[in-house]
């Protein structure tokens, strides 16, 4: 067009203006002609770490750009996880860039949960917290100040920082989790077997849910083996992800997993089909066991948990043929029933009867991995009281682990003594204990809570003085060894992936240091990472420089027949199917079944569980994560809901003995008419958690806080609740 | 030799953890709320419990070798590349008009609420410049998916194939010859919709033969008036036809 043309276009010029376009918009500017474009390679750098969005800890290579960490993969060369990341493993960049972390210490101004905070230095909150512990070491004696450090690889700084101070009350998150499975299995083998996933064929999963809460590498090998003809029978009361890829799902009555287990042992013995000769050789007990179980019949059992009698016996037939090979999974969280430890003891002897130990495609010993423990003499204090403050109501607690539900009444109660300390490392009781209530009341009670976490978490929000961690990648930390049957024995560790920790953040093991020094222990902590961990590799050789090359060092030790030619670590040398030690005790030497009572007339059994997306506590405010779960709702079977007027959607008020919570209901099929369920984690009161303000309800404050006699363990399937439908708001 | 990139999903083996769905966010900056690749399930509300092994089906774009979506397309900004068969996006180009979600039956294109043009799933192009998989075939905990050359028939898509039975998802109507292959049961398949081709353009193209290339410049203003709306209009979200995720699932 010429420059004197008028602004309007005539029909002529027009078209020469569209062809133009045309021509442009059929190809003549792309990218290039041969319509091939290859990006350019981007120029990160790729790390070996460990994720920290769970107790899994696998290994994983972060791709950092300019310094900022853009994306997580797996590391393919580790075996534990099979080279995967979960959801939760990717969304680890968004923990780390986290806008709610923590951003200095604070200091608590206003009442307990208040939230109103005063930022501290450094110097100003270790002084602080160094005063206030040395107060109540003096006045309380030292065993007045309670630890909690949930699974992280430093929190074994925060135990010996303890130790050295002179508290014998350290806990772990355990006792809300494993440690009745623990317990029953370490009560019948000696040791806590590892399940071999990869090689089973046959696979009764009972109170797990193994293909949504993921545990290396069990959930993948389960499906790998499945791949190749292993069938899965899944007994939950909720129809799981697990149960809709199961061959076989039964709607177990909650609380009867013990009558299935016990029936299992009887069509194996009084059908013969159990492994005679390992039984008579490896095993103490079968006369008595076979005499206790002649009472439990597929055909008893059906009335209890539902089951049909003939599918029970079907499927202890089923395992008879394919074991060895075949298995009743151990599981992981048995924070159920009073008499958890009992049931769990029931799985492993089915397992035993199966002969399934140290064998492929069974339960396997624990293997080698070669890790050693630095280790110190902590001082003696003589104004010490004799005993942690929670020993003597559980019969056998694991000292290591504790138990936070007998410790929480004894604060409160403030016997044997008073307790008036509390120091916790990522951990958060106030989400994952039952009764929050009962946890606010033992907070309230407390002269210093000290709390150390990445961001505002309810118990850091409770808390006096609140210290920021650094995140995962930002830390140098120990090394850590893993057992994954026949997918390895390994050792992990973590150098810092990005060179500047985000603001005022330090690692614990550096508060733990600072702390010493103000109480005159720092001889105890005169070391650094680096040393600590060639302490504990001094017996591998080229352990290290597996890990800077591979970022996982495999230990080739022995994996099946370890206990050939081996005593088991019982009192009787052998498996014990009958315990004496627990006769002795006053407990019964064999799982003895006691009907779990039936929920009240329209009120509900409430169950725990979790998602492939969810953390316990700790995830639900990531904002990847938080777009797969936004918020919990309560699980209520349609027949239930029906007869209280309930629909989908619908606003209720579910209330039990010690607290209620509003939720939206969701009628479903997936869980058993007589049971409820939501997904643990919401409902907080934490403001700093800015993605979770009003969402969902606590499960925690609606959770009655039963007791497992025998480990410690927190039963948290023991609430029944009622459930009112409200007026939509 | 040429190449065809593909991708093989055995649905069997996924557990619908979402890893897939994470790694894919992360890797290519996705925004939130929208998502390039999806794990399409029966809603196990709907199903009774122990009604049998329930099948969670992972997907994405499926670089369709007759894709619907170029057709679309009024700028070429869509186009295939001839050095792989994938289906790829210029950003450069897109005027963000949302002529190409609805051309596609599986709903894998959305309008980047940020960029404000089409996206969907390039198969981790950056990734493989820097030699590395797809985030979501390296991150999967199953593996459940395999990536590579269906030309090349010694990569593991090729074997896979020549060792399995397979399936494409085809929507009968709008049938694109897509790159994903389903071993065995890919679970359901009838949620492919019919491909709606924007009229003019379908009219002009398939009608109007060779003569189009100049007509189709009349859109000249047409593409003005998106480029507009595009810039100064809120978006609508019923023109997103992101793939329905069912509730929970």
């Amino acid at each position: 067009m010429g420059t004197n043309q008028p602004l309007t276009l005539s029909r002529r010029n027009f078209l020469k203006v569209a062809g133009a376009a045309a021509a442009a918009g059929t190809g003549l500017i792309r990218p290039n002609s041969a319509n091939s474009a290859t990006p350019e390679a981007p120029s990160f750098e790729s790390k070996y770490s460990v994720c920290d969005m769970c107790f899994n800890k696998c290994s994983l290579i972060a791709r950092v750009r300019n310094g900022v960490v853009e994306k997580l993969d797996p590391n393919p060369k580790f075996h534990k996880s099979r080279g995967m990341l979960c959801a939760r493993g990717n969304a680890g960049v968004r923990q780390l860039y986290d806008p709610d972390r923590l951003k200095s210490p604070l200091l608590r101004k206003g009442e307990r949960g208040e939230g109103k905070w005063q930022r501290l230095t450094w110097d100003q909150a270790l002084d602080h917290a160094a005063e206030q512990l040395l107060k109540i070491g003096e006045q309380y004696t030292r065993c007045g100040v309670m630890f909690m450090a949930g699974a992280d690889m430093q929190s074994t700084f925060v135990h010996r920082f303890a130790d050295v101070y002179g508290s014998y009350n350290k806990l772990s998150h355990e006792s809300m989790c494993l440690i009745a499975g623990t317990r029953g299995f370490l009560d019948t083998f000696g040791e806590v077997p590892i399940p071999d996933m990869q090689y089973t064929k046959y696979v009764v999963m009972s109170g797990a849910n193994r293909f949504e809460a993921l545990v290396t590498p069990d959930s993948m090998d389960l499906m790998k083996a499945m791949a190749g003809g292993c069938k899965l029978v899944v007994l939950d009361p909720r129809y799981t992800k697990t149960a809709a890829l199961a061959h076989e799902y039964f709607p177990v009555r909650p609380g009867t997993d013990m009558a299935v287990m016990l029936a299992f042992a009887h069509v194996l013995i009084t059908e013969g089909l159990y492994d005679r000769e390992f039984v008579e050789q490896k095993c103490y007990g079968i006369e008595q066991l076979a005499e206790h179980v002649k009472q439990y019949s597929p055909e008893w059992a059906e009335k209890e948990c539902e089951i049909p009698a003939e599918a029970i016996r079907r499927i202890a037939r089923e395992m008879a043929a394919a074991a060895p090979q075949a298995m009743i999974y151990p599981g992981r969280r048995s924070s159920n029933y009073r008499n958890s430890t009992q049931i769990r003891r029931a799985y492993a002897i089915v397992n035993a009867l199966l002969g399934n130990w140290d064998r492929p495609g069974g339960l396997t010993a624990a293997r080698m991995v070669g890790l050693k423990s630095p280790g110190y003499d902590a001082p003696f204090y003589e104004s010490n009281p004799f005993e942690r403050i929670d020993h003597g109501v559980a019969k056998l607690m694991f000292e290591e682990e504790g138990s936070l539900k007998i410790a929480r009444d004894a604060v409160l109660r403030e016997e044997p003594y008073p307790v008036k300390g509390f120091f916790t490392y990522k951990t958060n009781p106030m989400q994952t204990a039952a009764n929050r209530s009962k946890t606010i009341e033992m907070i309230r009670k407390l002269d210093f809570m000290c709390t150390v976490d990445i961001v505002m978490s309810d118990t850091a929000w409770m808390a006096d003085l609140v210290l920021p961690s650094q995140a995962a990648f930002e830390r140098t930390d120990p090394c850590s060894a893993q057992q994954g049957s026949s997918a390895c024995a390994c050792v992990v560790m973590r150098d810092p992936v990005v060179s500047d920790p985000l603001f005022e953040s330090k690692p614990v093991f550096w508060m733990m240091k600072e702390l010493a020094d103000r109480l005159d222990l720092g001889e105890y902590f005169d070391l650094s990472i680096e040393e600590y961990r060639k302490e504990q590799l001094r017996d591998l050789p080229g352990a290290m420089d597996a890990l800077i090359n591979d970022g996982v060092y495999y230990n080739p030790s022995k994996l099946y027949g370890v206990y050939e030619g081996r005593i088991f670590k019982t009192k009787t040398h052998k498996i014990e199917l009958f315990n004496e030690t627990y006769q002795q005790m006053g407990l019964d030497p064999l799982p003895v079944y006691e009907s779990p009572t039936a929920p009240p007339k329209n009120q509900f059994r409430m169950v725990v569980g979790r998602t492939a997306t969810i953390t316990q506590s700790s995830s639900q405010n990531n904002s990847l994560l938080q777009e797969f779960e936004p918020e919990n709702d309560l699980w209520i079977h349609p027949d239930s809901a029906a007869a209280l007027g309930i629909h989908d959607g619908d606003p209720v008020t579910v209330s039990g003995k010690v607290g209620e919570q509003r939720i939206r209901a969701r009628v479903t099929r997936r869980t058993r008419p007589d049971t409820v369920y939501m997904h643990t984690g919401y409902g907080v009161l934490s403001k700093g958690l800015s993605r979770l303000q009003g969402k969902g309800a606590c499960i925690a404050q609606v959770l009655e806080d039963g007791l497992d006699e025998i480990s410690g363990n927190m039963a948290m399937h023991e609430t029944f609740v009622k459930i009112t439908k409200e007026k939509k708001s | 030799m040429k190449t065809q990139l593909a991708m093989v999903i055995d649905a069997s083996r996924c557990w619908d953890c979402k890893a897939c769905m994470a790694a894919c966010k992360t890797a290519n900056k996705v925004p939130e709320g929208q998502w390039r690749n999806w794990i399409k399930s029966v809603d196990l509300d709907l199903v009774e419990p122990g009604g049998g092994r329930l099948i969670f089906q992972p997907g994405n774009c499926m670089h369709c070798s007759e894709p619907l979506c170029i057709k679309a397309c009024p700028t070429g900004a869509t186009y295939r590349n001839e050095a792989d068969g994938t289906v790829l996006i210029n950003r450069e180009l897109c005027i963000g008009c949302g002529q190409c979600l609805p051309a596609c039956p599986y709903g894998a294109r959305f309008r980047h609420a940020e960029l404000r043009v089409a996206d969907k799933c390039d198969f981790c192009a950056e990734r493989r410049a820097a030699g590395l998989e797809p985030a979501c075939v390296a991150t999967c905990p199953t593996k459940a998916r395999a990536f590579g050359n269906l030309a090349d028939p010694e990569s593991e898509v090729a074997r896979l194939l020549k060792r399995n039975e397979s399936v494409q998802l085809v929507q009968a109507k709008s049938p694109t010859d897509p790159n994903i292959r389903y071993l065995g049961n890919p679970g359901r398949t009838d949620w492919p919709v019919e491909a709606q081709m924007p009229s003019a353009f379908g009219f002009w193209k398939n009608v109007a033969g060779p003569v189009v290339k100049i007509f189709v410049g009349f859109s000249a203003l047409g593409f003005g008036a998106m480029l507009a709306k595009q810039l100064f209009l809120p978006d609508h979200p019923e023109e997103d036809r992101q793939p329905e995720e069912k509730r929970h699932e």
